[in-house]
């Protein structure tokens, strides 16, 4: 039987920071002895494949091709340890159990699986076979922002839904449909985090009031951090800083997913 | 002249619990020196042996930045008085000083006040006892700003108010723990300031979540035939799952 869990990550808008936490938090439960994979759905840049070092060159066969029956999984999967380069905070990842599977790397393959008519099992069946395979316990999919029908595939499928939002008017009201559409569809585990919080506001008032508004948890409130902003395109935050209050907050995020039963 | 000499010597620390009478001695002794536009007065890393007291024109005091360019610390004129602790101590200077223009400064030499100190042991006495009161005012108020910076520490500044009074009435203008204190408590009212705008800008955020739209945009999604599969899709993989 599969113990690995699906954890999809999602905002309702963009811009919130999605695949960084997506890529830190992949990394930071590989760096607590976990086998993790990482799925790539969404190709906007800079893409998840660049916070872990990989080239879109060194790129060929896609998780596409394997939900199409064209390539194996063992032949789309990149072990990150292995292609750290130089990066500080990726080289801790060397040794660690962390897959990357990217999905689609050019733009106009971005709707392929709808297209050429991956339904949900189908969808399904590829990621169950991924855990399988590499015996993972946890595979994490950055999803896009919005909820188009992909997305609601990656929902559906989901043990652990993810939603990041930032403390702003707009994104709570697209987080409050992405909740209900969760629930309709019978997600198990939700998560909220908050990203980008200003220093102005009470990092404790916001989980209170979000919580008590959607009645989910909010598993972090994570600050606005410019350190962020310049350093978080080319390595992996959490663990080049691993003393910044934003990872400290990554790493509440973190706990809380290891701690879903 | 001489008066103006004996004046201005009494209000140096080492001097001014003297006499008028031993310091007009003294001031007899000061030799006159002048200087032109750019003469050096001192330089840094030269033995300390007297003191100079400015008559007429300016001068700067200098030393030398990172990249060996001129960097002007202080400036003095008329009635300041330079070196005074090299009388006592004898330290090399600590920087260079330098006539801005036509300059007259009387020079005091140690020696001529170590000469004073052997034939009148109660000037010595007096200097002693001027030096002790200082040190005495200072680490008082040392001992104060120690307990002020950890009341700061602790987001009390009541003593603030409390304490202001008093500082008043003991200001000069040349009086260096009176001015340490001055900058303390210009620093604690500033970090006072800036906490009081950082808690009026923890504002608490509102959030206000319309209610008919997330409705309206809900059922838009899942009103397609393509969720209806999926949920029932979904809800056979739970079951499915949870058998497990």
């Amino acid at each position: 039987m599969n113990k690995g869990k699906i954890v999809s990550i999602h905002s309702f808008r963009g811009g919130t920071g999605k695949s960084n936490t997506t890529a830190n938090l992949a990394a930071q439960v590989a760096m607590a002895g976990k086998r993790v994979g990482v799925v790539d759905t969404d190709i906007q840049s800079p893409g998840i494949h660049v916070l872990f070092g990989l080239d879109e060159n060194k790129m060929g066969k896609t998780m596409n091709d394997f939900l199409h029956g064209k390539a194996t999984i063992r032949e789309i999967g990149f072990l990150i340890g292995e292609n750290t380069g130089n990066a500080e905070g990726r080289s801790k990842l060397a040794g660690k159990d962390l897959w990357l599977f990217p999905s689609s790397i050019r733009g106009r393959e971005i709707s392929q699986i709808l297209k050429e008519g991956v339904d949900f099992n189908k969808l399904n069946e590829g990621l169950q076979n991924t855990i399988t395979e590499f015996n993972l316990d946890y595979l994490f999919i950055d999803t896009h922002p919005g909820l188009n029908e992909e997305t609601l595939l990656s929902i559906a499928t989901s043990d652990i839904l993810i939603i990041i939002l930032r403390p702003d008017s707009q994104d709570l009201q697209g987080t409050s449909v992405t909740i209900d559409i969760a629930r309709s569809l019978d997600v198990p585990n939700l998560l909220l985090m908050v990203n980008k919080a200003l220093p102005k506001y009470d990092a404790a008032q916001i989980k209170k009031d979000i919580e008590a508004q959607f009645n989910a948890p909010v598993a972090g409130v994570l600050p606005l951090s410019f350190d962020m902003a310049e350093n978080a395109s080319s390595d992996l935050f959490s663990l080049r800083f691993p003393d910044h209050e934003w990872s400290k907050g990554l790493r509440g995020v973190a706990k809380a997913i290891l701690a879903v039963e | 002249m001489s008066q103006d000499v004996t004046a201005q010597l009494k209000h140096t620390i080492i001097f001014n619990g003297l006499s008028d009478e031993v310091l007009s001695d003294l001031a007899q002794k000061a030799i006159t020196r002048k200087l032109s536009k750019s003469d050096v007065l001192m330089r840094k890393g030269e033995p300390g042996d007297s003191l100079f007291l400015i008559h007429n024109g300016w001068v700067k005091i200098v030393t030398l930045d990172s990249k060996g360019d001129e960097l002007i610390i202080n400036k003095c004129g008329p009635g300041e008085t330079i070196g005074e602790m090299a009388l006592l101590d004898g330290a090399p200077r600590s920087a260079t000083v330098i006539a801005m223009e036509d300059t007259e400064v009387l020079e005091l030499h140690q020696d001529a006040f170590h000469d004073l100190l052997n034939r009148r042991p109660d000037v010595s006495l007096a200097i002693i006892r001027s030096y002790s009161e200082r040190l005495r005012f200072s680490t008082t108020y040392i001992e104060r700003a120690i307990d002020w910076s950890q009341k700061t520490a602790e987001g009390d500044y009541s003593f603030i108010d409390q304490t202001q009074p008093i500082l008043h009435g003991a200001a000069t203008d040349d009086d260096k723990a009176t001015q340490l204190l001055s900058a303390f408590f210009a620093m604690v009212r500033k970090v006072k300031e800036r906490e009081d705008g950082l808690k009026q800008q923890l504002e608490k955020l509102t959030f206000e979540i319309d209610q008919a739209r997330r409705k309206q945009e809900f059922e838009e999604i899942t009103s397609t035939e393509f969720y209806a599969n999926l949920k029932e899709q979904a809800k056979a993989l739970r079951q499915k799952r949870a058998q497990k």
